[in-house]
């Protein structure tokens, strides 16, 4: 582990990111999940499961973002995982064209 | 712990608390009344003139009758199945104007089988507390009324205060878990209630703030998701309607007991409650059954529903009907009906009505730990000490908002009462005289200070809950065109309950602030003190929670 730093404050940082990374990741997050978790993309009736879930990771995620120790990190964290996310929900989307 | 963390999320809860606490409130209240939505309506509106019941033979003819008179009912109409005291016709439809508002019918035939049709106004009691449950009382509407939207933003700050108040109680929940320290002070005893009441109901409010942030943002969930998951396909396609498709007669139209076979066939238990009728001289003719399965939770507010095509008796669409909802459905249901308390019958609604009303026990409590946080306290005897305006501001904000709805809720069932029996227009007194106790609350709670706007407004509260009670006794006594229900009497005993622990707050609250310390925002007049504190009262400990 790395040494721990203080958290700082960074309210409005920390915050925006919570809510705009926060949101890009949860919509990434369930995406993976509607083409690669159970059922496929196109089960009956998953959009409305996935939808009730990716609002309850959004919330999830803007209520830990302030463990970050500064505005910084909480952008590179998430921003970080949401490029991982996204870049692996794009490449699923192209080799499994149309949804399984 | 580490301590920066606490520190956070620390201050996090304060401002989430602050910024939403006083809205929650008002929902959580509002809430806990709309599980009794239909009492409540049944005990402000004059007994119903019940329109004749139909049996089942005529009823095809009733149908027949209403269309060729009133063509715009073959759009929308409702077949009533179970005859209740709460139903008034065996049929019903509603005429939807231009300019959004509705009007609603009743049908039905009598002894020599002519056609009987009456205009229904239903009362609005219901809808301005489900309004205030939804909104807080914000006003304005566009898709969704403004407030639903400032709600969801809300319960996404109170997901987080819910988090951060789990972390900062960690340290000692084991330690003060269940302890209810009366006899330190005050402030001790207050928090302790806070937390215990916050950790025990805590699954509870975190469905309650993950369900409303769904009701308020689904629309850019669902267009998100779509967008960029589903690569633009629409998430809910409708079926083309076929130009081919043959129209019906309305003579041929399924009566709900000739459907009733084909439902039993697919769930033994559905009891039918009504059939509602969409478009039977179109060429999609659908019919929703809805109904109950005791088995079951469904999803709001309390019926499964199961369509069919109403001449030939296929079925369209089972995905709602109690048992056959698919596994994702299944959970999306069961969140909903979490919500709702639509599962449990009445034992739940209790329980939700309890769980409501906890829940703006935590928002208030909330606020006056905040305020008594930033206490100034009086270091010795004589020495004048005055409070923070903020802190004074906020207390009169608390009691001005939470009490002051409280009192216009009350107060709008016990005069919309009276206006109803009068022959007056009570559907708009309800919003006029809700609007006006609360705001004239408010105002008064800021003109005279906390310390006497919180015993004014909790006397007002009480004496709001016993016009509920004595309405009701008045009606007895005078009789027609008074009403009173009989078996509605628990309206009155949870009035008369409310009346009394109203009561016995303004008095604690009036002896606190008499004869309780005076370095407090609580007390009538900051002035010097002359004497020592009063026998029994302690000078409060600066420790920190």
């Amino acid at each position: 582990m790395a040494r721990r730093e203080r958290i700082q404050p960074h309210w409005w940082s920390k915050s925006l990111a919570g809510v705009l990374l926060g949101f890009v990741l949860a919509i990434g997050i369930t995406g993976l999940f509607a083409w690669l978790g159970p059922g496929g993309l196109h089960a009956d009736n998953k959009i409305q499961f996935n939808m009730w879930i990716s609002a309850l990771i959004w919330m999830v995620l803007f209520a830990c973002v302030y463990l970050f120790s500064t505005g910084l990190k909480a952008w590179l964290w998430l921003g970080g995982a949401s490029i991982a996310v996204w870049s692996l929900l794009v490449a699923t989307q192209l080799l499994m064209q149309g949804g399984a | 712990m580490r301590g920066d963390i606490l520190k956070t999320y620390k201050t996090l809860h304060t401002w989430t608390g602050l910024i939403g606490g006083m809205a929650l409130f008002i929902c959580f209240f509002a809430g806990a009344l709309t599980m009794f939505k239909p009492e409540l309506d049944r005990w402000v509106s004059p007994p119903v003139q019940q329109l004749p019941w139909v049996e089942e033979s005529r009823l095809s003819l009733l149908v027949e009758k209403a269309i060729a008179e009133h063509p715009q009912a073959a759009n929308s109409f409702t077949l009533h199945v179970q005859h209740n005291e709460g139903v008034e016709a065996p049929m019903s439809w509603r005429i939807r104007s231009k300019d959004d508002s509705s009007t609603y019918w009743l049908a039905s035939l009598d002894a020599d089988n002519r056609l009987m049709v009456r205009q229904h106004e239903p009362s609005q009691l219901a809808h301005l507390v489900d309004m205030l449950h939804q909104t807080a009382g914000i006003p304005g509407e566009g898709h969704h009324m403004w407030g639903v939207y400032v709600m969801g933003a809300v319960c996404f700050l109170y997901g987080l205060a819910l988090l951060s108040g789990v972390i900062l109680l960690l340290p000692s929940l084991v330690k003060d878990f269940l302890l209810l320290r009366r006899q330190k002070t005050s402030k001790r005893f207050w928090l302790d209630a806070h937390n215990v009441i916050g950790i025990t109901s805590l699954p509870f409010h975190i469905l309650i703030a993950w369900t409303v942030v769904v009701f308020a943002f689904h629309d850019q969930i669902y267009d998100g998701l779509e967008a960029l998951v589903y690569q633009g396909e629409p998430a809910f396609a409708r079926a083309e309607a076929d130009p081919d498709a043959p129209v019906f007669n309305t003579a041929e139209l399924l009566m709900p007991t000739q459907m009733a076979p084909v439902i039993t066939k697919l769930s033994a238990n559905f009891q039918i409650y009504e059939a509602s009728y969409s478009r039977v001289q179109g060429n999609t003719p659908s019919v929703r059954i809805a109904g109950s399965d005791k088995a079951h939770m469904v999803r709001a507010p309390s019926f499964g529903f199961v369509s069919l095509q109403p001449y030939t008796g296929e079925v369209l669409d089972k995905d709602y009907l109690p048992g056959y909802e698919d596994g994702w459905l299944d959970m999306v249901i069961a969140v909903f009906a979490l919500h709702f308390g639509s599962y449990g019958g009445d034992t739940i609604r209790w329980v939700y009505f309890m769980l409501g009303l906890s829940g703006a026990f935590i928002f208030y409590s909330g606020n006056l730990l905040w305020i008594e946080s930033r206490r100034r306290k009086q270091r010795e005897a004589g020495q004048v000490v005055e409070q923070q305006k903020n802190a004074r501001l906020m207390a009169s904000a608390t009691v001005g908002v939470c009490w002051g709805s409280v009192a216009g809720v009350a107060l709008a069932m016990s005069i919309g009462k009276w206006v109803s029996a009068t022959g007056g227009d009570a559907n708009s007194a309800y919003l006029w005289v809700y609007y006006l106790v609360f705001l004239s609350a408010l105002a008064w709670a800021f003109i005279c200070g906390p310390a006497k706007g919180a015993v004014h407004i909790l006397v007002l509260c009480a004496l709001a809950c016993l016009s509920i009670v004595l309405s009701a006794l008045a009606a007895w006594l005078i009789g027609p065109p008074h009403w009173w229900h009989a078996g509605l009497a628990m309206v009155e005993v949870t009035a008369l309950l409310f009346s009394l622990i109203f009561a016995n707050m303004a008095i604690k609250m009036h002896r606190r602030a008499r004869c309780g310390p005076q370095d407090s925002v609580w007390a009538y007049a900051e002035r010097p003190v002359a004497t020592e504190l009063p026998a029994g009262i302690k000078p409060v400990s600066a420790s920190k929670p």
